[in-house]
């Protein structure tokens, strides 16, 4: 842990095959430790690899933070250092989310279909996190029946699923990268509120170059393709500055006018203009300011929370002026 | 005694005002750029003058009142320190709210430059102690934007803590209540559409504006 951090591990709750997962002071808090080890084929394979942990850790932040930023909720707090994170402490309900966009690995195995086939719309799957029966497909009769999740928490797990398909899948074409399928996990708050959890990057993911078609993610492992590390750091290289890249331009249109009340030298001045011109059917003239503002900002939310700190700091008077703006993505 | 008097892109009463505080009470004073972050520290009364400070965009005053100056004439006021914003500078002042209202275009839509005859409200300021209360002065106007304005709750507030200190005689522009200039509750800060300035020499037109600069001389001096 970095020094200075207000957060203290204070027990090891769960060591799983990737991270270890501890306690902190704050009981809704958890740190996630991201280790350097690699398996597949639920564990039959394993290996460990330098560096692996802080890839997987940073990836996985930085999806999940532009996740948060898109309005999905994520368990992600914030990134501690190169191979923690805090994150919130949630029951994780025992399903992985499997969305495809492209038939590849298993699916292609158990139906025999062919591989790279575009799946419009995407799958989506859902497997029972059982390591001793090697996670098994469910179909949501399946979890209905057997109470592994009610209805609503699989509708909402299917919606957000293909929400996060969405957004991931247009900010990896972006950065030149397929995203061919992923898996999600979900856990719920104290009130039942459903959030995405555990981590996403190539461990999870199977990311594939758009131009060359080079495995970038963990098959190069499964199929000892070579240059694991060397994947991930390319994942990591083309969205480790997402925060500019991903932040969008918009156009504020500002309304400022005069209060109810506030002498509008100028309206009277036009009214009488107009009424000189014959337009006698005028009942009354304000005249206001129209500002257009164009703006890069992560989110239409923070660019509307910084568009109405610009009319309260500096381009609108309180007293005598009220403001009203629209604000489009361009 | 030591005047600073800041400029800001636009003014073009500073010079003006430093003359008369030279003129009337032999003054140090000191022109301070906008950008600068603070004052001189011997400060004894800061001076926003009048012109167009970035020419009037937005609205009179208002880009001024962010200026980095502005920050540490804040602090100044805070302690005390006497300061006075005349006609543009009294638009920084309400924009900065350091003064309460605003200053709102004139009733008649036109310019006004001309002579006024203005009314002391009060003598027992530091502004106007050499005056005699309710006695008629001639300070010349020259704005656009020069109509007083406040919430009616505001403005009887105002009233009632006598803050008015200089009233129209004729209201050339509108203001609500005849409002020629007002301080803030604590009496050190003042804002004037009128110019004392332009009135401290036979050459000009009247030496009504001399005593303004003489009192706060005095003030000053009774204060150290």
């Amino acid at each position: 842990m970095c020094e200075g951090d207000e957060m203290n591990k204070i027990k090891l709750i769960y060591e799983g095959k990737a991270k270890k997962v501890y306690e902190t002071d704050d009981s809704t808090l958890a740190i996630f430790e991201y280790k350097d080890s690699l398996t597949a084929f639920n564990a039959q394979k394993k290996d460990t690899m330098q560096g692996k942990g802080r890839l997987t850790n940073l990836i996985s932040a930085t999806f999940l933070k532009l996740l948060q930023d898109k309005g999905i909720p994520t368990h992600f707090v914030k990134l501690l250092d190169d191979n923690h994170q805090l994150v919130k402490r949630l029951k994780i309900i025992p399903l992985e989310v499997v969305v495809r966009n492209t038939s590849t690995g298993s699916l292609c195995k158990r139906l025999g279909v062919e591989e790279g086939l575009d799946l419009v719309p995407p799958l989506v799957e859902f497997y029972l996190k059982n390591d001793e029966l090697g996670d098994p497909l469910v179909t949501e009769d399946h979890i209905r029946a057997f109470g592994f999740a009610s209805k609503p928490q699989v509708e909402k797990m299917k919606e957000l699923s293909l929400k996060v398909n969405e957004i991931l899948h247009k900010f990896l074409s972006k950065k030149g990268i397929k995203l061919v399928d992923f898996k999600l996990e979900f856990g719920m708050d104290d009130e039942g509120n459903i959030f995405v959890a555990d981590e996403i990057s190539p461990d999870t993911c199977r990311f594939w170059d758009m131009t060359s078609k080079e495995r970038l993610d963990k098959d190069r492992f499964r199929k000892d393709l070579g240059n694991v590390l060397e994947a991930y750091e390319e994942i990591w290289r083309r969205i480790a500055d997402w925060e500019k890249s991903c932040s969008a331009e918009y156009r504020a249109n500002i309304l400022v006018y005069l209060k109810e009340g506030v002498l509008d030298t100028q309206g009277k001045a036009v009214l009488s203009s107009l009424y000189s011109l014959g337009y006698d059917e005028v009942k009354n003239v304000r005249v206001g300011k129209y500002i257009k503002i164009t703006l890069t900002s992560p989110s239409q939310e923070d660019a509307a929370s910084r568009i109405k700190e610009m009319c309260e700091d500096l381009l609108v008077n309180d007293l005598i002026e009220e403001y009203s703006f629209e604000l489009e993505e361009i | 005694m030591k005047v600073s008097v800041v400029i800001f892109p636009g003014s073009n009463c500073d010079r003006d005002v430093k003359w008369a505080f030279e003129l009337c009470c032999n003054a140090d004073a000191e022109m301070i750029w906008h950008a600068e972050k603070s004052l001189p520290s011997d400060t004894d009364i800061v001076v926003l003058p009048g012109g167009f400070s970035y020419g009037d965009y937005l609205r009179c005053g208002a880009m001024a009142a962010k200026s980095p100056i502005m920050k540490s004439v804040a602090e100044f006021a805070q302690r005390g320190g006497l300061v006075i914003g005349i006609c543009n500078g009294f638009h920084i002042l309400t924009e900065a709210k350091l003064l309460p209202g605003a200053l709102l275009p004139n009733a008649s839509t036109k310019f006004i430059c001309r002579s006024c005859q203005i009314k002391i409200e009060r003598n027992d300021t530091p502004f106007t102690q050499l005056y005699e209360k309710n006695e008629i002065v001639n300070f010349p106007i020259a704005h656009h934007d020069g109509l007083f304005y406040l919430d009616d709750d505001s403005l009887t507030k105002l009233e009632e803590s006598g803050c008015v200190v200089f009233r129209y005689a004729d209201n050339p522009n509108g203001s609500l209540k005849a409002i020629a200039g007002i301080t803030n509750k604590e009496g050190n800060v003042l804002g004037l559409m009128p110019h004392p300035e332009r009135v401290v020499h036979p050459l000009l037109g009247g030496e009504g504006g001399v005593r303004f600069f003489k009192g706060l001389s005095k003030w000053v001096k009774e204060m150290r």
